[in-house]
């Protein structure tokens, strides 16, 4: 009796907290804020590092990861398109126009991804954006 | 005329960089920032600002999508991005402080992180990061609860 007070219910130990069981995750507020961070400072979602991140650091599983980071990317980039809209540095009917053909887009992209082999995909994609980081580093 | 144009251009980008997100896990950012400076011709800030605009409707829709889907906990998600907006207002804060060329360089070096992890990605073996896996068409499991272990721990 006494060493199964010790020892707890092996059952219960064991098993694995589920994502909502807690209010707030310390290491979800951590990943938040540098995702919410790089998001303000770069213009993008956030997802290229909150991901990562979530998979590899908080045990999420990919989809998880993935579900969760554009979730989060929500609110976080309310704030920083509020906090740039309120600067007056938004072209809104840009903006517009490129949401527009990226909500579709996304869509189907999501449908290719079965068929393609994304692989050599990524290879070819990588080297695009460095090439394009070279270009805008010297434009600078 | 040239206003129209411009505008169904970046529609057709918009399409592109979606196609994009969806199949290789990247934002539409990545490739709206760099596009916006370099082929439209807009200053750093206002492309990252005109980006963010833009990843807000894409995010819904694909939160809308994993939802509908079963995916994920949209309600763990939005309080951590809650917390993520703090840092978001923080962060754009910071770049409207920046002299367009040093954010310039910033994002540069960014992209070309993001750039260099990709091809890692595609070459490397199997321990890299399967984003392939992210969504998956068949299989809709909505009777599971979400998991934290699917990655294999």
């Amino acid at each position: 009796m006494l060493s199964s007070l010790l020892m707890g219910d092996p059952a219960s130990t064991s098993a694995p907290v589920a994502p909502a069981a807690r209010l707030l995750d310390p290491q979800l507020v951590a990943i938040g804020v540098f995702g919410g961070v790089l998001s303000g400072l770069l213009g993008v979602g956030g997802g290229v590092i909150m991901v990562p991140l979530l998979v590899l650091w908080a045990r999420y599983g990919q989809r998880d990861a993935h579900a969760a980071s554009l979730g989060a990317i929500i609110p976080i980039s309310i704030a920083g398109a509020l906090t740039y809209g309120v600067a007056g540095r938004v072209y809104w009917a840009d903006a517009a126009a490129l949401a527009v053909g990226a909500v579709v887009g996304a869509r189907f992209g999501a449908g290719l991804l079965a068929r393609i082999d994304e692989r050599a995909l990524k290879v070819v994609f990588g080297c695009f954006l460095i090439l394009v980081a070279v270009t805008m580093g010297a434009r600078a | 005329m040239t206003a129209a144009a411009l505008l169904a251009g970046l529609a057709v980008f918009g399409l592109l960089t979606g196609v994009a997100a969806g199949l290789l896990g990247v934002g539409g950012g990545i490739l709206m920032v760099p596009f916006l400076t370099l082929a439209v011709g807009l200053s750093q800030h206002a492309a990252e600002a005109t980006s963010l605009v833009v990843v807000l409707p894409t995010a819904i829709a694909a939160s809308v999508e994993l939802r509908r889907r079963g995916v994920g906990d949209l309600g763990v998600s939005l309080r951590f991005g809650v917390v993520g907006a703090l840092g978001a207002a923080g962060g754009a804060l910071l770049a409207l402080a920046l002299p367009a060329s040093t954010l310039r360089v910033v994002f540069a070096i960014f992209l070309a992180l993001v750039g260099l992890r990709l091809v890692r990605d595609g070459i490397g073996p199997a321990t890299s990061i399967p984003y392939q896996t992210a969504v998956d068409p068949p299989g809709r499991s909505e009777g599971d609860s979400p998991s934290r272990d699917e990655a294999g721990t």
